[in-house]
């Protein structure tokens, strides 16, 4: 059976293709204005890299994120949490919670041993710790996201980083730039600042392990050290990119219910 | 809104939740008569009635700005008394011939400085409503209750005599009775109205003449009461939380199929649940009890959680509810860690709950939706 998953999420679109049980295809794509156009091009290209001519070969296709309800060639849409609890689950079985980082939101999802969920907590109308809050980030210190990963970890005492709020951090960020603070010292200081932020949702939630990190923010490794550090766990990377954990959980809900379809 | 209840009342209900000013209220204007607003569900509005005044509970409904407002207050302050007073700036509360606030918040206590400052109504009182809820404080509220009696009377030319105040307690709680039967309809497997619709019922109380009201509620109770509900639900929700006046915000978490069955808000069930004693001699002590003690209360009250949290588990118990969704108004300091403790009570009794944070005018829809599909796989998960 070939199923695909695509998560249309405020930043990036993502798709995968599987093949009983296996990825066979994913790709990812910056985020049009347009939903349907996002997940029409990030599902063409999966498609092709999975060696398929076409949509038609796919049984079924679920799909997530904030872009879910305008995809018309999905059957049914399934909500982000969900997806990536089943997503990180599958590629990682021994998952209990996983702290999702996305475009515009950060969720934290309470896993069973067997990777339903039970319970999750997300940030309301606020974009601390999101990749939003980087980028703002990023545009304080002219650096690009790039730069906030290629940077950091080069040893620098990190600058405290008070507000979470990521206008007033951004003010914060433009003080130490103009007092003369190096680069490194402010990024690392802003991946503790996001840090606390997502370790007082895992507390509020409850911390289980393993804990595993999913979404485009996960990528960034000095933010993931420093959750480690306040956690005081350790973090295991996901065998894929965790960026496309939530295709992955609608590609695998997509073949559980077209095979209970039968 | 949309609807399958067909009764001229539930319409007349609609319209009142929907706007400010509404036809009944207008009707009762033209007749020369008076209207006093009041904030908060723990204001006795039965000495209003028992003064022959019409009591109107404070909503921002309709607002879509707070921009002269926030020259008032500032944008971490909580959205409701911040639409409310812009909407009273812009003219929306003229009609009013008094306004009684009370500490219910400190957010919402503000509007009466602000008020006096700003606007001309010609009766504008402040209560203070104690924190915790035994004996000395039922004697300080009997006293402000008493204040506030001796002022009405003053001020509007009335006697309120304990008969008046009697008959209007009476009143009041054949209004709650009523409410509540509505409410028990919602027991339920197919309940014949929704927890957005019966939120729109319970607001219109709160908008119109007490004896109107009663008379169409009855009405729409024989309606309801031949009536099957044909929705179909993928789970049955509580909802927990303070100022909601919006059956909008229902409408979005029941289209995507959690039907709210019951509550304990402060337009919903705690306004009606328990009535005021009748049998005790004197009403004002009646009044201070009641909405000092014996009433559902608000995390506003001191040292009263276990007393809410078992008032959420019996609601949740009697109308077998699979989850329960908290909401909270931004910024409000009463709910958040009330939110928190309900989350870890209610562990214990493996009843799944989803704490949402919303401003007063309903925004971020997509957000909203995607916590509650989230929220109904997972009471599906548990299910299966």
């Amino acid at each position: 059976m070939i199923v695909g998953g695509v998560d249309v999420g405020s930043a990036t679109g993502k798709a995968v293709v599987m093949k009983d049980g296996e990825i066979i295809g994913s790709h990812m794509v910056g985020a049009t204005t347009r939903p349907q156009e996002t997940a029409r091009l990030v599902m063409e290209a999966a498609i092709h890299q999975a060696g398929l001519s076409s949509i038609d070969h796919l049984d079924n296709i679920i799909c997530t994120g904030y872009g879910r309800l305008k995809v018309p060639f999905a059957e049914e849409n399934v909500s982000e949490i969900s997806c990536h609890a089943r997503g990180a689950h599958w590629l990682a079985p021994t998952t209990r919670t996983v702290v999702d980082i996305g475009g515009q939101d950060c969720k934290v999802i309470s896993l069973s041993d067997k990777g339903t969920v039970l319970n999750f907590a997300m940030n309301d109308r606020c974009a601390a710790g999101t990749g939003r809050f980087f980028e703002a980030m990023a545009r304080a210190l002219c650096c690009g996201l790039e730069g906030i990963s290629a940077l950091e970890n080069q040893g620098e005492e990190p600058c405290v980083i008070s507000n979470q709020c990521s206008v007033f951090a951004e003010s914060e960020v433009v003080t130490l730039v103009n007092e003369g603070t190096e680069l490194p010292s402010i990024i690392a200081g802003i991946n503790i600042s996001v840090a606390s932020r997502l370790n007082s949702m895992v507390r509020r939630v409850g911390l289980v392990e393993d804990l595993v990190l999913t979404g485009g923010c996960s990528k960034n490794e000095g933010l993931v050290r420093a959750l480690a550090a306040k956690l005081d766990i350790t973090i295991e990377k996901l065998p894929v990119d965790p960026q496309i954990a939530g295709a992955v959980g609608a590609a695998l809900i997509a073949a559980e219910k077209a095979g209970a379809r039968g | 809104m949309e609807t399958d209840i067909k009764s001229a009342a539930f319409q007349k209900f609609v319209e009142a939740t929907g706007s400010i000013m509404n036809p009944e209220v207008q009707a009762w204007k033209d007749q020369g008569r008076g209207v006093v607003g009041f904030f908060c569900s723990t204001v006795p509005e039965e000495l209003f009635t028992a003064a022959g005044l019409l009591p109107f509970r404070m909503r921002g409904t309709g607002s879509t700005s707070t921009e002269l407002s926030d020259a008032y207050f500032s944008p971490i302050n909580c959205s409701f008394p911040r639409h409310t007073f812009n909407q009273a700036l812009r003219g929306e509360y003229d009609f009013l011939d008094g306004l009684v606030c009370i500490n219910s918040c400190d957010h919402v206590r503000r509007i009466y400085d602000n008020w006096i400052r700003a606007l001309e109504t010609p009766f504008v009182q402040v209560m203070s409503l104690p924190r915790k809820v035994g004996e000395p404080q039922i004697d300080w509220y009997y006293d402000e209750l008493n204040i506030l009696r001796g002022q009405l009377e003053e001020h509007f030319g009335v006697q309120l005599t304990d008969q008046r105040i009697g008959e209007a307690i009476a009143l009041q709680n054949q209004v709650r009775g009523l409410q509540k039967q509505l409410y028990l309809l919602r027991k339920a497997d197919k309940p014949p109205i929704t927890g957005a619709e019966t939120l729109a019922v319970m607001v219109a109380g709160t908008a119109m003449p007490k004896q109107r009201y009663k008379d169409l509620l009855r009405e729409l109770l024989g309606e309801l009461s031949e009536k099957r509900g044909s929705r179909d639900y993928r789970a049955r929700l509580m909802i927990l939380g303070g100022e909601l006046d919006d059956p909008a915000y229902l409408e979005i978490i029941e289209k995507q199929g959690g039907l709210v069955v019951t509550d304990s808000s402060c337009f919903g069930s705690r306004l009606m649940w328990r009535p005021v004693d009748e049998a005790e001699p004197d009403p004002i002590r009646a009044l201070a009890r009641y909405y000092v003690r014996d009433r559902p209360s608000c995390p506003r009250m001191y040292g009263d959680q276990p007393q809410r949290i078992a008032f959420t588990r019996e609601m949740a118990r009697e109308f077998r509810v699979d989850g329960i969704i908290g909401e909270r108004l931004l910024f409000c300091d009463q709910w958040v860690v009330e939110n928190y403790m309900t989350d870890l009570d209610l562990k214990e009794d493996e009843i799944p709950f989803m704490a949402l944070d919303r401003e007063y005018v309903l925004s971020g829809e997509g957000q909203l939706r995607t916590r509650v599909q989230a929220f109904l796989e997972t009471l599906e998960a548990r299910g299966n």
